[in-house]
């Protein structure tokens, strides 16, 4: 890694860090889905800084080269993320539909309410 | 209630056809009850409606047919009743053919399908090859044959009337269908007349049936066979 990429890398990671803690205190977010974020971005930060620490765990884990270890842990990062993050939107159109057929089934009621008064 | 049945007619931008639909089921038949699903039309199908002073449920967004479907089935398990009938907006049904299903149904059936193939053969276009395909495949899950598996005049007992009301992933498709009839329902069919729709476009243009041919393929085959139903 030539000295230049290392800079990039490491004021990449952290602007990115800045501006999602500044994301956050400006409570754009949930608490419970900002911490996967601060979480992430420190993850790169420690990478950048202390690229000795990737490699290490890279050596533990037995892949080819760090880089390779960084993509794949990445990789999988976001896919896991991208599958939660799925079901949840599921789970709300799910809440939607719902709250659209209960406001609709309850309009009508009302009507009929109505109606039979008069 | 339990032996009324309800005659649920999803409708979305029917403007055109709900007129003639609706009104021939309220004036020829009265015994049956109905109510029309507006699932958030942008033309004037709910103006139509309110001004014949039609019983009709107001989605104020666009949900698709499974949405406003059940919708229907909801009202339905909200008021009691014992059958309800899936009813198309665009004129394809003929209520003439209820009375039949019903009578079906009280043999101890809990969804009677009205199938165009029952007696007829099916033709060799490649619409009714889709369709020999999801037979196939149901057969193939299940073992119970299913003629006419796309037809969307279904009739549902009261049993299912309330698990339609309340599931998640009960479309008024094949896969639904293949899922009950797996988890014990009884499906019966008997042969139906239906008619090309009246007015408007349909949305089944070629592209639009693969991708609905594959998802129900896939759904059919695999997703189902490690759904869990849930008894709430």
């Amino acid at each position: 890694m030539t000295f230049l990429l290392r800079c990039v890398l490491i004021c990449v990671s952290l602007v990115l860090t800045v501006y999602v803690l500044g994301r956050i205190r400006h409570s754009k977010m949930r608490i419970e889905d900002s911490i996967f974020w601060v979480m992430f971005s420190m993850l790169l930060v420690v990478f950048s800084i202390f690229p000795k620490v990737a490699d290490f765990i890279s050596s533990l884990v037995g892949t080819y080269s760090t880089a390779n270890f960084i993509f794949t842990l990445m990789i999988f990062i976001l896919l896991t993320k991208v599958f939660f993050q799925s079901i949840k939107i599921s789970q709300l159109e799910r809440r939607v539909t719902e709250l659209i057929q209960m406001l609709a089934l309850d309009k009508e009621e009302a009507i009929e309410k109505e109606e039979h008064k008069l | 209630m339990t032996d009324r049945v309800l005659v649920v007619i999803p409708a979305y931008n029917e403007a055109l056809n709900i007129e003639r639909v609706v009104g021939e089921v309220i004036e020829n038949y009265p015994m049956y009850d109905y109510v029309i699903i507006n699932d958030g039309s942008t033309d004037n199908t709910a103006k139509i409606c309110r001004k014949h002073g039609w019983k009709i449920i107001d989605l104020p967004m666009n949900l698709g047919l499974a949405g406003a479907f059940q919708t229907g089935l909801k009202y339905a398990h909200r008021k009691g009743y014992g059958y309800a009938i899936q009813f198309d907006g665009d004129g394809q049904h003929r209520p003439e053919f209820i009375l039949p299903m019903k009578e079906k149904m009280d043999q101890g059936y809990d969804i009677v399908i009205g199938s165009r193939f029952v007696t007829e053969k099916k033709p060799r276009s490649l619409r009714m090859l889709g369709s020999r395909m999801l037979s196939g495949a149901i057969w193939f899950t299940t073992g119970v044959k299913v003629n006419d598996p796309t037809s969307g005049m279904r009739m549902f007992s009261r049993k299912m009337i309330k698990e339609f009301a309340d599931g998640l992933n009960y479309g008024p498709e094949p896969d639904t269908i293949s899922y009950l009839i797996r988890h014990g329902a009884r499906v019966a069919e008997i042969p139906v007349i239906m008619d090309e729709r009246i007015l408007g476009e349909s949305y089944l243009n070629p592209l639009n049936a693969a991708k609905y041919m594959g998802k129900m393929l896939f759904s059919i085959l695999l997703v189902q066979s490690f759904r869990i139903r849930d008894r709430r």
